[in-house]
């Protein structure tokens, strides 16, 4: 790794400064959080953010007091600091019981020694394991103006919303939130904003370097999750190509709300599939007010993937996704 | 010994003995648990400097111009060499018709591999390296060399290797040059099989191919040099120090005694480490430059690319069937893909396990553009075995017959042309049947379950040689009656040293805690054949039987030493089994549950049966069976290295890429060993660590085919791959 | 077997000849018609073949002087920070670099060798450490980012030169075969044995799934560690 210096901030205010006046005399600068996967970058000379270099300074947010907590308000939703740390974000008992979903997707992410010091905000903003990225490939990632997949081995890569980059997104939080309906508080120099996920993460064609908004002096401080409705219950499914530590080849995060066993409401969103976390609004309306049965699962299912666009090497993503949509929709809303 | 004894028989001769056979704890097993085993990149040298090695970003290209004067005038940077600066043939990286050890073959191979090659011939290949004062400087080095490539033509695929027109890897074209420098095929034909299909009432044809996979081992490979005015001591993870230090002496141009070569502790061998490597050279010549120890660290991916692992196939069998469910003929047309340069064999094995001698095998072995395949436990037997044991396997079904009655009808067996020191095929395939219940798990109608969770079953045998050879061994006592066993081995895991110990316990008739173990050190230690190709046992062991009888015959001549004396034996035994074949023989069973709707594949239950011989060390024998089983389960379901064939570039090196298994993805093996004596061997012992690998793919293969009904031709046989097969 | 041999091939008669050939052989440059100057453009590894000069450190002021050898060019300084780590107990109060992996902080500076680098990019596992409690990879966090924490390494596990229960365990049941993986599912079953005491094989597996054996001793380190779960010693984490 190239020479760099760890600063440690005490505020968050400190962070975004610290951050801007690296930037402001030209030097490199990263966040670090959790820092697993940004050091990965680091050792490998992948380019995290393009235009930048390798870092000249990390600016330290696990000691910023205060970011990683869990704090629910009364009928305001419940916030979530970035930094909480995934084995707790987990283990938490609030999150665990209204926001299952959250703490599955946690559960599955990576391995329990990556769980105990990888941290929310850094798992959604993880950069795309894409193998053409990773392996140092000039690509639109990497600040370049192609994408190798599209006709070449694209066997782990998206089946919806892909163009010009068709890298699948690679968080299992990000799903979760998103089917929570989050919102997602940035700070920066300029102040902060509080932003849903479809504004927080984008689609290729508009910006196809980045899989977020986030500048980069801006942190994700946290996320605001609504307070939960009566009868609502939610999951998260992922399916992997062995049994732990890999990103999704597909996955599902569902929310439902439920009266007695007549689903009123369904959020569904895709990870693993797209560019973004994806979400299948016609998938979700066939559930509302409606018995879930198996027969309606399967329908939700298809329509699920109604709209897949499989490249040359992953159809199979489509059958795939079609069954985890079928069984978690249909598990959750029979369940106890 | 009369061969004619039948398996049952030896079985019932088997008798205890007094320390081998028993569960005894490893020697070493305090140091490995405690963090006190020194492995090569634990050893610190005052004034060490740390290297790292530059490889080519390009599957084919030749080197223009090499300009490292950035890098030599960074501070910190003791040393850089290229090619320009030496050109040391790395002799153990290509051989001749594939054969190892052999001075001669080396001498005539036209294929020679340098420390650092122009051309380039894969990516990843080295082209320079940097001895620096920590390793960020010498990374930072790196960056700073210069390399003009003039980029050629590459060629990915085996087959498109052979095609017409295909870019030249060697100016002989694709094939590689067997061990008389000729580009021809490798194989042979025996009995009559034109015949044997003229015989046959039908005749089936099939296409397999298998994945390259990786050895994987947990330790990235080092070399730490240090030269003593013209004598180099070199710390390497190597199998067989005496074959390091020989192959090491000979590239350099020094005797084998001017080369200490110490290996105390390994992290894994897996077969393709009995020897030297390139990077032991770069770290002995950045070492003479820099004046000072050079410690090279290979970072995992430098590993798993700049190394070797199991070569990639692609078989087309035909095979002929008498209305009865006899084999009456077998053809194999195979390609392995070697890389550009022949390391092994390229060979694939299993038929032989087959009675039909109408036999006809053309293989080639193919040069690419990849990297170099090399071996890994059992290097040619779970990819031949997957493709002929798949291939009969779905015979057997369309004969409708039971896959383990058509395995009776047809494996080897005993005849007047085929002599073996033992035979228990047939005794594992049915004791294995019946420990599994074959008959509630096997469905006759594959893919018949409702779904979408579906259960079948699986099988697969083999016959996998157990040799006899020349080792070596040194023993010796004391006043105090302490006995010191000097052998060259290494201990890559099986637990070597304390089998070694174990026997020479037994055979002196002394408890194993007054026999020490003197290893992995080639000024200490005498000749050794090296760790693999599961010879230790039986070869080093056997002369460790013969040092202990040789002491126990001074002993009895002259009595105890007294004092400071001490008494010597040494032996280099070279037994011969007189034309028998001296085989292990096992049957796994599998039994697999798969959702077909999200194409998982769960291993429900795995049973192995093995004989190898008189199990010497009860526990670490089953682990080797039960690790090797899941290393065969990993090459069934996940491992592979894909390559982009636009640019020649490797996509999945590292354990993530390549989906190694995790706890979450072991199953339990459970494993059942018989008990034989066939008078070889020490005791009767004969090789287990080779043999548990070989039928993984086979049987897991065949456990799908029985649970989706669909038949998996190609390893690893992925998810995705089932959810394609079954749209 | 009829025909060529199909495995590895076996010595005949231990041919050990030694053939002292000149090794500095053939001159294998080639001399190269022209061609355009088509430079590399993609990295590789870590380091760029090409023609791309990456500039050094930042200067950051006074340089070090070498330690050893002749050449009197001066190394650039790197950050340094100050830390105060407890190792296994002991407290140690240090100057790091602050590129540092914990990893290379253990094993070059404390000379604790007993964690790996299997990978060095979290995926195998090999360098697992206990900090404050809870298993880590050690390749995957700076030496600066522990400042203040409390840190166990396999060294650690034992107590006044006895071995842990789980330690024993490991050495009855054959858990380590080549050893490499052994510090690291060392530390993380302790861990897990302090938090479940009683675990099931299957949160024995879940708990260990971020350690990789690929001799794949799995059955063998599951076992050792059941057999230790609800003995009353710990696995020796504190």
């Amino acid at each position: 790794m190239k020479a760099f210096t760890n600063q440690n901030a005490r505020t968050l205010d400190e962070a975004v400064s610290l951050a801007q006046q690296a930037i402001q005399a030209g030097q490199s600068v990263s966040f670090a959080a959790g820092g697993t996967d940004l050091l990965q970058l680091m050792k490998d000379r992948v380019v995290n953010r393009p235009g930048s270099g390798e870092p000249d300074v990390l600016v330290n947010l696990t000691t910023v007091a205060g970011l990683d907590q869990v704090t629910a308000g009364r009928g305001d939703g419940t916030v979530v600091g970035g930094m909480i740390t995934l084995s707790a974000l987990s283990r938490h008992p609030h999150i665990r019981d209204q926001y299952t979903v959250l703490a599955e997707a946690a559960d599955t992410v990576a391995t329990p020694q990556i769980r105990n010091t990888g941290t929310l905000a850094g798992n959604v903003v993880q950069r795309p394991w894409c193998w053409y990225y990773r392996n140092g490939f000039p690509c639109y990632k990497a600040g370049g103006n192609q994408c190798f997949s599209i006709a070449g081995e694209n066997q782990l890569h998206a089946i919806f919303g892909g163009g010009p980059s068709y890298i699948a997104h690679p968080s299992d939080l990000a799903p979760a939130l998103v089917a929570l309906d989050a919102s997602f508080r940035v700070v920066g120099p300029e102040g902060e904003r509080t932003l849903s996920g479809s504004d927080f993460f984008v689609l290729p064609p508009e910006d196809a370097e980045h899989e977020n908004v986030l500048a980069d002096d801006e942190v994700l401080a946290s996320v605001t999750l609504p307070a939960p409705r009566d009868g609502m219950r939610s999951a998260y499914h992922k399916i992997m190509d062995r049994e732990a530590w890999t990103h999704a080849l597909a996955s599902a995060a569902v929310v439902l709300e439920m009266d007695g066993d007549r689903c009123l409401e369904a959020s569904i969103v895709l990870g693993g599939v797209a560019p973004v976390p994806w979400r299948v609004p016609e998938a979700e309306n066939m559930l509302a007010g409606q018995r879930v049965t198996p027969e309606l699962a399967r329908e939700v299912g298809a329509a699920a993937v109604a709209g897949a666009r499989p490249l040359s090497k992953n159809a199979y993503k489509v059958p795939l996704t079609r069954g985890v949509v079928e069984r978690t929709v249909l598990a959750l809303a029979t369940s106890a | 010994m009369s061969s004619s004894r039948t398996a049952q028989q030896a079985s019932q001769q088997i008798g205890p003995m007094d320390t081998v056979g028993r569960d005894v704890p490893r020697i070493d097993a305090y140091e490995r648990v405690t963090g006190r085993a020194t492995y090569t990149r634990d050893v610190r040298l005052p004034g060490m400097l740390y290297a790292r090695v530059l490889r080519s970003p390009h599957p084919h290209a030749r080197i223009r111009s090499i300009d490292v004067s950035k890098a030599e005038a960074l501070p910190g940077v003791r040393a850089v060499i290229t090619h320009e600066t030496h050109q040391l043939i790395y002799s153990s990286g290509s051989i001749a018709g594939g054969r190892q050890y052999n001075d001669a073959a080396k001498d005539i191979t036209k294929h020679l591999r340098y420390m650092f090659d122009n051309p380039v011939r894969f990516v990843g290949q080295p082209v320079a390296a940097v001895a620096a004062v920590d390793r960020y400087i010498a990374e930072d080095a790196l960056q700073l060399i210069e390399i003009d490539y003039e980029e050629l033509p590459f060629v990915i695929d085996p087959e498109e290797a052979l095609q017409p027109g295909a870019p030249p890897i060697w100016p002989e074209g694709n094939l590689a040059l067997d061990i008389e420098n000729q580009p021809r095929p490798s194989g042979g034909t025996s009995g009559d099989p034109e015949a044997g299909f003229a015989a046959a009432d039908q005749v089936f044809e099939d296409r397999y191919t298998t994945a390259f996979v990786q050895d994987g081992q947990m330790e990235p490979r080092s070399a730490l040099a240090q030269w003593e005015g013209e004598k180099l001591i070199l710390y390497t993870p190597t199998q067989g120090i005496s074959n390091c230090r020989h192959d090491n002496a000979r590239d350099l141009g020094l005797d084998d005694h001017q080369i200490q070569v110490i290996c105390k502790y390994m992290g894994g061998g897996f077969g393709d480490k009995n020897g030297s490597y390139y990077f032991d050279l770069i770290a002995a010549m950045l070492s003479k430059e820099a004046e000072a120890p050079v410690l090279l660290e290979l970072t995992r991916k430098d590993d798993w690319l700049g190394t070797h692992g199991r070569w990639h196939t692609v078989q087309n069998l035909r095979v002929g069937v008498a209305q009865d469910g006899t084999v009456t003929a077998i053809a194999l047309e195979g390609f392995s893909g070697m890389g550009p340069y022949l390391r092994r064999s390229g060979g694939i094995a299993g038929i032989d396990a087959y009675a039909c001698r109408n036999v006809e095998r053309v293989i080639y072995p193919v040069h690419t553009n990849r990297m170099v395949s090399g071996n890994f436990r059992a290097p040619s037997d779970p990819q031949g075995y997957f493709a002929i044991q798949s291939m009969m396997d779905d015979i057997a079904y369309k004969v409708d017959m039971d896959p383990v009655d058509f395995a009776l009808k047809n494996v080897i067996r005993p005849t007047d042309e085929i002599q073996f020191t033992n035979y228990s095929l047939d005794e594992c395939i049915m004791r294995g049947r019946e420990l599994f219940d074959w008959e509630s798990r096997w469905r006759p109608v594959p893919g018949s379950d409702p779904g979408p969770i579906k259960r079948g079953a699986g099988m697969a045998f083999m016959a996998f040689r157990s040799g006899v050879g020349p080792s070596s061994a040194i023993l010796r006592v004391n006043a105090d009656e302490r006995y010191t066993l000097f052998v060259g081995v290494t201990d890559v895991g099986p637990g070597a040293k304390t089998t070694m110990a174990l026997i020479a316990a037994e055979e002196l008739g002394v408890p194993l805690s007054q026999v020490d173990v003197v290893w992995g050190d080639t000024d200490l230690c005498p000749y050794s054949v090296g760790e693999s190709g599961s010879r230790t046992t039986t070869m080093t062991g056997y002369a460790v039987v013969q040092a202990a009888l040789d002491l126990k015959r001074q002993i009895a001549e002259r009595g105890m030493p007294r004092g400071d004396d001490v008494l010597i034996a040494s032996a280099t035994p070279n037994p011969s089994t007189e034309g028998k074949r001296r085989m292990v023989f096992g049957a796994h069973f599998v039994e697999v549950e798969a959702d077909v709707q999200l194409g998982h594949i769960r291993i429900a239950k795995y049973v192995a049966v093995h004989e190898s011989g008189r199990i010497l060390n009860p526990r670490p024998a089953k682990d080797q069976i039960r690790g090797a089983a899941l290393q065969g389960l990993g090459q069934a379901l996940h491992e592979d290295l894909l390559y982009d064939p636009r640019n020649g570039h490797p996509l999945t090196a590292g354990y993530y890429g390549a989906r190694h298994l995790t706890h979450l993805d072991a199953p339990e093996i459970e494993v059942t060993f018989i008990e034989t004596d066939d008078g070889y061997g020490p005791y009767g012992a004969k090789t287990v660590g080779e043999a548990g690998i070989i039928l993984g793919p086979a049987a897991v293969a065949n456990a799908i085919f029985n649970t989706i009904g669909h038949r998996m031709k190609e390893l690893p046989i992925t998810r995705a791959k089932i959810l394609e097969a079954l749209a | 077997m009829e025909g060529k041999r199909e495995n590895d091939d076996i010595p005949q008669g231990g041919d050990t000849s030694r053939s002292l050939e000149d090794s500095r052989g053939s001159d294998t440059s080639r001399k190269d018609e022209g061609g355009s100057s088509d430079l590399s453009r993609r990295g590789f590894l870590g380091g760029t073949g090409a023609a791309l000069v990456v500039a050094g450190a930042p200067k950051l002021g006074s340089s070090e002087p070498l330690s050893g050898g002749a050449a009197e060019q001066e190394v650039q300084a790197v950050p340094r920070t100050a830390i105060r780590v407890t190792v296994n107990g002991t407290e140690h109060r240090v100057d790091v670099e602050d590129r540092w992996t914990l990893n290379e902080f253990l094993r070059d500076q404390l000379e604790l060798t007993g964690s790996k680098i299997g990978c060095n990019r979290g995926e195998c596992g090999a360098c697992t450490v206990l900090v404050d409690g809870e298993p880590m990879f050690s390749c995957s966090t700076l030496a600066v980012w522990a400042d203040g924490r409390d840190i166990q390494t396999v060294e650690g596990l034992e107590r006044d030169g006895a071995v842990s229960p789980l330690q024993q365990a490991f050495m009855d049941f054959n858990a380590p075969q080549c050893g490499f993986c052994t510090s690291g599912q060392l530390m993380t079953a302790s861990a897990l044995l302090v938090n479940n005491p009683n675990p099931t094989s299957d949160e024995v597996r879940e708990g260990l799934v971020g350690n990789l054996c690929r001799c794949s001793n799995y059955n063998a380190i599951v076992e050792a560690v059941l057999a230790t779960a609800g003995t009353s010693g710990s696995g020796g984490a504190q």
